[in-house]
């Protein structure tokens, strides 16, 4: 890593050689971004020290997951999921709430207009509203 | 996409276990060096790299396949680590809180980091680098953490970027400047100067706190 003793490099001067960097730059621009290069000190170290510090950054080891990770993953969702996820269920892989709501829905709007047409406001039969057989109300005989 | 990945996908909608175990093999360390280079912590970043695989299993219903399927992964992961973060720090902070109420002024060097010797050798290389390096990337803020940590670290391009993390261009390299910027200026300090001991991003120094508990 370079050391550096000089004076700040201007931001702007950072946010022109990262584009250059990452080959964002059109060619004029990246020519009088060569140019500078070639001949501005400050643009220069800065340029080294932005490459340094990517490179650095790129060099980073690559992390790996530890050998036992797929099997974790696996293990917890198993946990967490009773084997709803993976297991083949007699009804499917899932609970299909969606149709369950649906049939809940058609049941309550069943359920209320039953009520809603009832004379005794709820499920219950009036024993009263039936009509008693009476002695007129059977057909006379011919 | 391939045409691979496609049944891939469908196996897993199916709830196939074996393509869940295929989809885990095929990117578990690239999510893995993902979340530790966010979270700076093996054991941090491991859970959350299982969070991540865990969420794709439960949503892979909510992918569409308008984008590649890694660049939605690499969403999911980038927002678990963020959030990872956020509770992180709340729970730093809180730990924080507790620790001064309890010790006023006795806690100027146990914020959650070691205390670091003084580095004699200033050619910082190998080990030393890579745990300079993982600071540095850890004290940026987790905007400016992401952009660098998917573009200078995992290598993929501003366009990627954008639709991972769904940014602008002009935001995305912006923020990657920044951080660039940032991390140099972090680097050219310790290289410049060792320090006596390391604290937190935020966390005043041990004569700061002291002048504070007076």
């Amino acid at each position: 890593m370079t050391t550096a003793e000089e004076t700040p490099v201007d931001d702007e001067i950072i946010s022109t050689l990262s584009d250059y960097l990452d080959g964002a730059l059109a060619a004029d621009r990246r020519a009088d971004v060569e140019h500078k290069l070639a001949t501005d000190s400050e643009w220069k170290r800065a340029h080294t020290e932005l490459r340094e510090t990517r490179d650095a950054l790129s060099g980073l080891q690559k992390a790996r997951a530890p050998d036992s990770f797929t099997q974790d993953v696996t293990a917890t969702i198993h946990k967490r999921s009773a084997g709803r996820f993976f297991a083949r269920r007699t009804f499917g892989d899932r609970v299909p709430f969606s149709a369950l709501l649906v049939v809940a829905v058609l049941a309550l709007v069943v359920i209320g207009y039953v009520m809603w047409s009832s004379q005794t406001g709820s499920l219950k039969v009036d024993p009263r509203a039936r009509p008693a057989p009476t002695g007129s109300a059977v057909a006379p005989k011919p | 996409m391939s045409e691979l990945e496609r049944t891939l996908l469908r196996r897993l909608r199916d709830r196939d276990e074996r393509a869940f175990r295929e989809l885990v093999e095929a990117h578990r360390d690239r999510v893995f060096n993902i979340t530790y280079r966010m979270l700076g912590n093996r054991a941090e970043a491991e859970d959350v790299a299982q969070e991540v695989f865990i969420a794709v299993f439960k949503t892979i219903d909510t992918f569409r396949e308008e984008s590649k399927f890694s660049t939605w992964l690499y969403r999911v992961t980038v927002n678990h680590c963020k959030n990872r973060i956020k509770y992180l720090a709340r729970r730093h902070d809180r730990d924080r809180d507790e620790l001064d109420e309890m010790s006023p002024g006795a806690n100027a060097a146990t914020n959650g980091a070691p205390a670091r010797a003084p580095q004699p050798d200033r050619a910082l290389e190998g080990a030393q680098m890579e745990q300079l390096l993982q600071d540095a990337i850890a004290n940026l803020d987790d905007d400016h953490r992401v952009v660098v940590v998917l573009r200078d670290v995992e290598d993929l391009s501003i366009e990627e970027i954008c639709e991972i993390t769904g940014l602008p261009d002009g935001t995305v390299k912006s923020r990657l400047h920044r951080a660039r910027l940032a991390l140099r200026k972090k680097l050219q300090r310790h290289v410049e100067e060792p320090r006596p001991a390391r604290t937190p991003k935020g966390a005043p120094t041990g004569s700061e706190r002291s002048k504070e508990d007076r």
